[in-house]
């Protein structure tokens, strides 16, 4: 992460550069997309339908929707390993509360309240104390995860509410002829919102140019007079509002509030992110880039499953395909500079 | 990234100096710390300070003790090792399996293949962080998803049972009935290390190649070499970690050492090992990792429900190092 040596003569062909590049990794994630498509589709008689499609689109959706505002978090060179915990701590708030007898709707506002709280405390810890954002956030990933842990005892509260179910389980019926009944699930059309705005947020605004600017090189950003504090912030703010929203998403999927929900899926994130042609140590990324990045993994995931590969070798798969496609950025990366 | 500016107008050498020198400041709090733990534990439970419990705390922490050696190198070498945790499940797996193959090799070779196969995968990610040039991160992200998948591929087919008592009393032994030797060992891993790290040429390259990538690569040092070899030493302590897990426990199984990676990185950190690199010694984070120990013997005996321990652990975490970094801060102003 120390290795940029800011080099403010040459930005101006660096940023060039780096547009023409990012364009094309795009086009080859699609590619890489499809390829993977027309394999399963190919290898398995049971990838392309209806049923497995819909259901693995309901099922990336709460990893693609912490992984928008992680994108920016990534982008301004930070990290934020707290979104698991974060998932956790929103999934059992929220099963607690409505348990205790509390409308679902007020109790999901509390979830989204509490994450963005999680996300606060990473912001003020990572841009006022100084703190490195990888400590910070492994620190708030153990109290969050614990906490979810405290609230329930230990234990997974089942919540089946009309209101928070919608958010997961919900489709927007689209035709129905006899007894198939074709709808389109909720979570998605949420993904689908959620990528629009961090699009439009990251491609048209002046706040997307900033948080570009300060991964690029923070100090010259802030000399040109870029609020990076405050603008860091928001990024950690926005990362611990999305995974709150990817929690009520997962909680609804299952029906359960668990302590463990989103253990581990820190990693899987960070993964989609990073294929996405998101580079760590920022300044380089593309919002649409995690969006394939996301459906690159689910696929890869979904697919493997279904030709009945063991899941250990999925495993295996994920981890070499993330370093696979990160050294053929790295290789084209020295050939463009 | 913001100092990275200013750094690079300054020599490597003195900067690297200057880095070693400082490198005792977060010790004395930690003793500080360490010590009102300790009052504070032994007031409110008359069980803590006995020598049955302190046998039990110190055999407890010596895998974490063990590991966070090797990861220590690394983030002292400016890089970071999440697979630690895999390497260790995997070893671990190795070393079960070698011990249920029907043709018995002896010990010492059966924990010389484990120590070759820890190296071989810090060797892989050395590989791919310097040669490759893949963010540290990244490729250890990567590594420790697929020795994770590979721990279950391998420990399928034999049970992990080990059974062979000169193994088990190499790591369970207690020296006068109680100091156990697994805490001698790790004893002995920080003090070779630490040796190494302060007296060998080796050594001096890993400060500075963390303290200045950039200048130590101009005053002729091969960083790279460097760089490769803090993840081998790190996948080597890993699997010796194993060892002493694998005997403690008398098996060997493929979710071994399952988000081990955060717990040693947490020792190494509040050990006042800077994730930035280049500052930091071992003397810390063996205080670092009794303090943890301890926490977590201290508040099973306070009753303090299990969960809570998490949340301690996270904040202790956060305000050490928000500590570190406003001393840090005003030593330079």
């Amino acid at each position: 992460m120390s290795q940029v040596t800011g080099s403010m003569g040459s930005t101006k062909i660096e940023e060039k550069g780096v547009k023409k590049f990012t364009l094309t990794n795009t086009l080859i994630l699609f590619i890489m997309l499809v390829v993977l498509m027309i394999f399963f589709s190919l290898t398995s008689r049971s990838f392309l339908t209806y049923l497995n499609i819909s259901t693995m689109l309901a099922n990336l959706s709460f990893i693609g929707v912490t992984a928008s505002a992680l994108t920016l978090v990534l982008i301004t060179g930070g990290l934020d390993i707290s979104i698991g915990g974060t998932i956790g701590l929103v999934s059992c708030l929220v099963a607690w509360l409505y348990q205790g007898g509390m409308n679902a709707g007020y109790a999901m506002l509390i979830g989204l309240a509490a994450g963005m709280m999680v996300g606060a405390l990473n912001g003020v810890l990572v841009t006022a104390v100084g703190l490195n954002p990888i400590i910070t956030t492994l620190g708030t990933m153990g109290i969050t995860r614990g906490l979810a842990f405290v609230i329930t005892d230990g234990r997974s509260i089942l919540i089946f509410e009309k209101t928070l179910g919608l958010l997961g389980r919900g489709g927007i019926k689209l035709f129905q002829s006899g007894d198939t009944l074709i709808t389109f699930p909720i979570p998605v059309v949420l993904l689908i919102i959620v990528y629009a705005v961090y699009w439009f947020l990251m491609e048209k605004t002046k706040f997307g140019r900033q948080i570009y600017a300060i991964g690029a090189n923070t100090r010259a950003s802030y000399l040109s007079g870029v609020r990076t504090k405050r603008t860091t912030f928001i990024a950690y703010l926005l990362s611990g509002s999305m995974a709150a929203i990817g929690g009520l998403i997962l909680t609804s999927l299952t029906a359960v509030g668990m302590p463990q929900h989103g253990m581990g899926q820190e990693l899987n994130v960070i993964a989609a992110v990073i294929l996405g042609g998101t580079m760590l140590g920022g300044g380089r990324g593309k919002i649409l880039g995690t969006l394939l990045g996301v459906l690159i993994i689910s696929v890869l995931y979904n697919g493997l499953v279904m030709l009945n590969v063991y899941f250990y070798f999925v495993s295996i798969a994920q981890g070499a395909v993330l370093i696979a496609v990160v050294a053929a950025y790295e290789a084209r990366k020295r050939r463009v500079a | 990234m913001i100092d990275s500016v200013e750094t690079v107008k300054r020599s490597g050498w003195t900067r690297a100096i200057r880095l070693i020198t400082q490198a005792k400041t977060s010790a004395p709090s930690l003793i500080i710390m360490y010590i009102l733990m300790v009052i504070f534990f032994a007031l409110m439970s008359k069980n803590y300070l006995t020598l049955t419990n302190f046998t039990s705390i110190m055999s407890n922490l010596t895998v974490l003790g063990i590991a966070a050696v090797g990861m220590t190198v690394v983030i002292l070498s400016g890089g970071i090792d999440l697979s630690i945790g895999s390497m260790q499940g995997f070893t671990g797996v190795i070393l079960a399996l070698l011990f249920n193959i029907p043709f018995r090799l002896p010990i010492p070779i059966i924990i010389f293949i484990g120590m070759i196969v820890g190296s071989l995968i810090g060797a892989i990610n050395g590989f791919f962080v310097t040669k490759v040039r893949i963010n540290p991160v990244i490729t250890t992200l990567g590594t420790m998803s697929i020795f994770r998948g590979l721990c279950y591929i391998f420990a399928t087919k034999y049970v992990g049972r080990i059974f062979d008592p000169t193994y088990l009393a190499m790591n369970r032994l207690y020296i006068f009935n109680a100091l156990p030797i697994s805490f001698i060992y790790m004893l002995a891993f920080m003090g070779i290390m630490a040796i190494v790290l302060k007296f060998t040429k080796f050594g001096r390259n890993v400060y500075a190649v963390g303290g200045n990538l950039l200048a130590a690569r101009l005053a002729g040092i091969n960083t790279d070499r460097v760089r490769f070899m803090a993840y081998v030493i790190s996948g080597l302590f890993s699997a010796l970690s194993a060892v002493v897990l694998t005997g403690q426990l008398g098996m060997g199984r493929p979710e071994f050492g399952t988000g081990n990676e955060l717990e040693v990185i947490t020792a190494v950190v509040l050990g006042g090992i800077s994730l930035a690199g280049g500052r930091g010694d071992f003397f810390g984070v063996l205080i670092a990792v009794l303090i943890l120990g301890s926490i977590g013997n201290g508040m099973v005996l306070l009753n303090v429900p299990i969960y809570w321990r998490q949340v301690v652990k996270g904040f202790i975490l956060i305000i050490a190092v928000s500590i570190d970094v406003i001393r840090y801060r005003r030593s330079r102003s």
